[in-house]
């Protein structure tokens, strides 16, 4: 049985901020969630299932370098930056 | 320690991160050079874009078989990637690509000169996490590092000491470097140990209550670390206290250890598969292949030394200490009597020359092991005594140059039995006061006398077959 305590730990652990009148609704929503994923788990499966959709194994890659990005391209979705870095604010 | 009624004895398992060093990251091609500009060794699936796919790096897998080959641990026939999940700005995703349910090495140990045998849990790969600045109370982050392959090897909690400790880490530090997968430099990070450690009343089975000191770069601070988190643990426990469990910090200026965040414990980081990587499986011949390109390990070398070449184990351990420096050595006695002294030869006059640890890993000597081996030969064979061959390898190491080009025929051959017998008359008789300390009982005085037979012989005497003439001279006389 999910808790209210378990979707107010799951918020805390995810840094989301839950108001207290949405509790009761994301317990129900979340207790709904995992009945659906315990059904699949109880469906029959052939023996050792399978592993992924295309039952693929060793997908690699070669150990050569190719060329990064420019910094301004990989700082382009930084809610802020600063020198060329990710800037996090303490918000405390 | 302190007089204590009981006896604690110390408990400690590592968890020890290495960075390998491919030339791309775990799961992209970016570099994986230490330093450069912030945020420049970067790209969509290493800071964790969405849509982006990670791919694995073929050459992380081969690392890790060889890293488990080189502490005797089985290689997994399938391994899997899983997701830890955690909020810190380290990891852009929010959570780091690990292995939890099937990592790729299981088991291995490490032995210890003591004999014990530290045993390896699992050595598993990951993702290592982004840099962070912390200034003004404000967090600046730099995703360079942020997926540079690493590999964590796990120990179980076998240590016992803070000397077992120290040694556990070096011979991790040398086996990995040797093995070549890592050059494992503490101070860059590439190499850093979270300690586990709790204490227990000698006699006793049950472990105490531990905790973790985390992310210690230096074995000198290890060290230091554990010597206070065992008095902390054994004061607390001695007042009638409790140990909590929690994570810990050192502070290296104040030598102390104290508490961090609270730990989110394993359960929180609510590991599951990732569904972005397939699984991995590992042929056997592929094992096999890699095994068999794997030089022979330190350990083995070092019972090869002390067995076979009877080299004693103090020296063994030093021309084991850097594959270059065994490699070295084992080409310089292809063919000699005797490797004790071509051993002598490496740890007294080229260590001399140097300086420093990371001199001694390069091992860049002008005088080639062939040529050391050349210079032994001759002092094997009788041809030259034991100072022309040592000034002869001063030359040597001078220029390069090999053995013959300072010895001239005229040197080699030593000395005869009659010419040494009168060498050693005239120094009997040149020095009277030598002879008369000697007769008195000042045994040393002989030792005078020897060198002025050396000297004048221009050092081709044999200093022992001297030192037996001049005594049984005096004896005579």
């Amino acid at each position: 049985m999910v808790t209210r305590e378990d979707v107010e730990n799951i918020a805390l652990l995810s840094k989301l901020f839950v108001p207290e009148e949405e509790l009761d609704g994301l317990t129900k929503s979340m207790q709904e969630i995992i009945d659906f994923a315990d059904a699949i788990a109880a469906a029959p499966a052939s023996d050792g299932g399978f592993d992924n959709i295309n039952n693929l194994s060793n997908v690699f890659r070669e150990d050569e370098v190719v060329p990064s990005y420019p910094s301004e391209e990989i700082l382009k979705n930084a809610p802020e930056q600063a020198e060329d870095h990710f800037l996090v604010r303490n918000r405390e | 320690m302190g007089c204590k009624a009981v006896k604690y004895e110390l408990v400690s398992g590592f968890e020890t991160h290495i960075e390998l060093s491919t030339k791309t990251k775990i799961f992209c091609g970016c570099t994986t050079q230490f330093g450069g500009e912030p945020n420049t060794h970067c790209c969509p699936v290493c800071i964790g874009l969405p849509g982006t796919l990670p791919v694995l790096n073929r050459e992380v897998v081969r690392f890790a078989i060889k890293a488990g080959l080189a502490v005797h641990g089985k290689i997994a026939e399938v391994a899997k990637m899983d997701r830890k999940n955690y909020c810190y700005p380290d990891l852009a995703k929010a959570y780091q690509i690990s292995q939890l349910y099937a990592p790729l090495i299981i088991g291995g140990y490490i032995e210890l000169s003591n004999g014990r045998k530290i045993r390896l849990h699992h050595i598993h790969i990951e993702e290592d996490a982004g840099k962070l600045i912390h200034q003004h109370g404000d967090t600046y982050v730099d995703y360079n590092r942020g997926g540079v392959p690493l590999i964590e090897i796990v120990s179980e909690p076998d240590i016992r000491s803070i000397d077992e400790a120290k040694e556990y880490v070096e011979k991790l530090q040398q086996v990995m470097r040797w093995v070549g997968i890592s050059d494992c430099k503490m101070q860059e990070g590439s190499m850093r140990c979270d300690v586990n450690i709790s204490v227990r009343p000698e006699g006793t089975e049950k472990f105490g209550t531990r905790t973790e000191i985390k992310n210690m770069n230096s074995i000198t601070n290890i060290a230091r670390a554990m010597e206070y988190e065992y008095e902390r643990q054994v004061d607390l426990i001695e007042s009638g206290g409790k140990v909590v469990q929690e994570t810990l910090r050192f502070d290296d200026a104040t030598g102390t250890t104290s508490s961090m965040r609270s730990k989110e414990d394993a359960h929180d980081y609510r590991y599951f598969r990732d569904p972005d990587l397939v699984t991995i499986t590992i042929p056997r011949e592929e094992v096999e292949e890699l095994r068999s390109e794997m030089p022979e390990l330190p350990a083995d070398k070092f019972e090869r030394y002390t067995d076979e070449y009877e080299i004693p184990e103090k020296d063994a351990a030093l021309l084991t200490k850097y594959r270059s420096i065994s490699e070295y050595f084992d080409k310089a006695i292809e063919g000699v009597k005797s490797p004790k002294t071509v051993s002598n030869f490496i740890i007294g006059q080229i260590f001399r020359r140097l300086e420093t640890e990371a001199d001694k890993e390069v091992f860049d000597v002008a005088t080639t092991p062939e040529q050391l081996c050349e210079l032994v030969k001759l002092l094997d064979s009788g041809k030259i005594r034991n100072n022309l061959a040592k000034s002869t390898l001063e030359k040597m190491l001078d220029s390069g140059k090999g053995a013959t080009d300072f010895i001239s025929e005229s040197d080699m051959g030593g000395i005869d039995d009659s010419a040494l017998l009168e060498l050693c008359k005239n120094a009997v008789e040149g020095n009277p006061k030598a002879v008369e300390d000697y007769k008195n009982g000042k045994e040393k005085a002989i030792k005078a006398l020897v060198g002025n037979v050396m000297k004048n012989s221009r050092g081709k005497a044999d200093a022992k077959a001297a030192e037996e003439k001049i005594a049984q001279i005096i004896r005579n006389a």
